[in-house]
């Protein structure tokens, strides 16, 4: 659906001309700056998920003794269902403020497109939860036993997998918007299996000393397509919750 | 002189109770227009509906393009303030002001300007700490940013004080002068210079 009261031409035009292509960027750089400025001074927006995914993975050791064989087979799909669920706990906060105080609007009512603010707000997601979990899973992998030579593809898959992750994310929580905060991981969860498989692919089969790329060319395509897919689709989810 | 908006016959339907019917109005350069209505009758619906927000049911809104012609898509920037301000706690008040896409260029002398003209002097004060009538006087220096040809405010006037009313007719007044127009929402006349319409 295309706002009634805005120009179609917007959508089609911008990219292409240096005065819109800086408005957009300046459009998305006042996002980014206000979003991350409340993010920092509310620090639980960024520690809970680190402190949850942190806590997921240190229980495993506890819970199955150090017996570093088992817990390197099983480090893959640790990290990777850690890393998942740590990054859905900030899903609903990504638009529900914005929804609350009336700034969603703003965005609408502006005739820049909102294609960007969805964009800002997914990169803002990612680095506040996907950012922190990445720099953790560093340690994750330390204490699961899992071979230094796995780091670079499980770094690299959660890379482009928690990318995927927050872009889904914005989907489920612009659907969920006003509802139930679980509601946006319910509704986020099954389409993220398609990742978790990916992910734990890479590292098992690099843990096998076998070739995981076609994995990550996979998960790179996904981003990809999921960038402007996601995004458009999520302005549209966005825009069901006026109606 | 043309307007810059022109609604005719428009009507909105919500689970099969009309709304409101058939409105015709124009909105011409530095007029105002009144929409008054009792709780539940639309008010913010209709100015929802007239910036695309929601979908008409019938009727036709027009906007006046760059070249003088009518059109349904909006080609210039209007200013919108719904019931919730769009003010984030976690922000100072000058914060509230730049970190907006509005305030893009503008400098910082600029923004203290505007929140000079609605009386607020601290502006290193995070919002969490203004009372509501500090924070409608953000929303109303927000409406200083820039020229915009509309402005849609939704019940300007709840929750102020007279001084804070009469401050917001004031500037209401400055911008009519410079051709802009407000179309505003309330239970009763505000005694703005506007054109009424009850819904």
């Amino acid at each position: 659906m295309l706002l009634q009261g805005t120009d179609p031409q917007i959508l089609t035009q911008p990219l292409l001309r240096f005065d819109m292509k800086s408005s957009v960027l300046d459009w998305l750089g006042i996002i980014l700056k206000r979003d991350l400025i409340i993010a920092f001074r509310r620090s639980s927006t960024y520690i809970t998920p680190l402190v949850f995914f942190l806590i997921v993975i240190t229980f495993f050791p506890l819970a199955l003794g150090p017996q570093d064989s088992l817990l390197s087979s099983l480090a893959p799909g640790v990290i990777w269902i850690a890393a998942l669920l740590a990054s859905l706990l900030a899903v609903e906060s990504i638009f529900s403020e914005d929804f609350r105080d009336g700034s969603l609007d703003d965005f609408f009512v502006s005739l820049e497109p909102s294609f960007i603010l969805v964009f800002a707000k997914v990169m803002i997601h990612w680095l506040i939860t996907g950012l922190p979990i990445l720099i953790a899973s560093s340690l994750a992998a330390i204490i699961l036993y899992l071979p230094l030579e796995s780091f670079v593809p499980m770094i690299l898959s959660l890379l482009l997998g928690t990318s995927f992750m927050s872009l889904l994310g914005a989907l489920g929580a612009a659907l969920s918007l006003g509802k139930s905060a679980i509601l946006s991981a319910i509704i986020v969860l099954p389409f993220s299996i398609p990742t978790l498989l990916m992910g734990t692919s890479v590292v098992t089969f690099s843990l096998n000393n076998q070739d995981y790329s076609g994995f990550l060319m996979i998960m790179g395509a996904m981003l990809a397509i999921g960038i402007p897919l996601l995004c458009l689709l999520t302005v549209e989810a966005l825009l069901l919750n006026y109606d | 002189m043309l307007p810059n908006l022109k609604v005719e016959n428009l009507s909105c339907v919500r689970s099969e109770k009309a709304i409101f019917k058939n409105l015709n109005f124009e909105v011409l350069p530095g007029q105002n227009i009144e929409i008054i209505g009792s709780n539940g009758s639309g008010k913010t619906t209709l100015l929802r509906t007239l910036l695309g927000l929601i979908n008409k049911e019938e009727g036709i809104i027009n906007w006046l393009d760059e070249n003088n012609n009518f059109n349904e898509y909006r080609s210039f920037d209007c200013f919108y303030q719904g019931h919730q301000m769009g003010i984030k706690n976690m922000l100072t008040v000058f914060e509230n002001l730049k970190l907006t896409h509005n305030a893009k260029g503008m400098n910082v002398e600029d923004i203290n300007k505007c929140l000079e003209r609605v009386g607020l002097n601290k502006t290193n004060e995070m919002a969490s700490d203004l009372s509501v009538g500090q924070k409608k006087r953000i929303s109303i220096a927000r409406w200083l940013l820039k020229d915009f040809k509309i402005y849609f405010i939704d019940e300007p006037f709840t929750a102020l004080d007279d001084r804070a009313s009469d401050l917001i007719k004031e500037i209401i007044n400055e911008l009519n002068q410079k051709g802009s127009s407000f179309v505003i929402t309330g239970h009763r006349s505000s005694n703005i210079n506007a054109t009424l319409i009850e819904i």
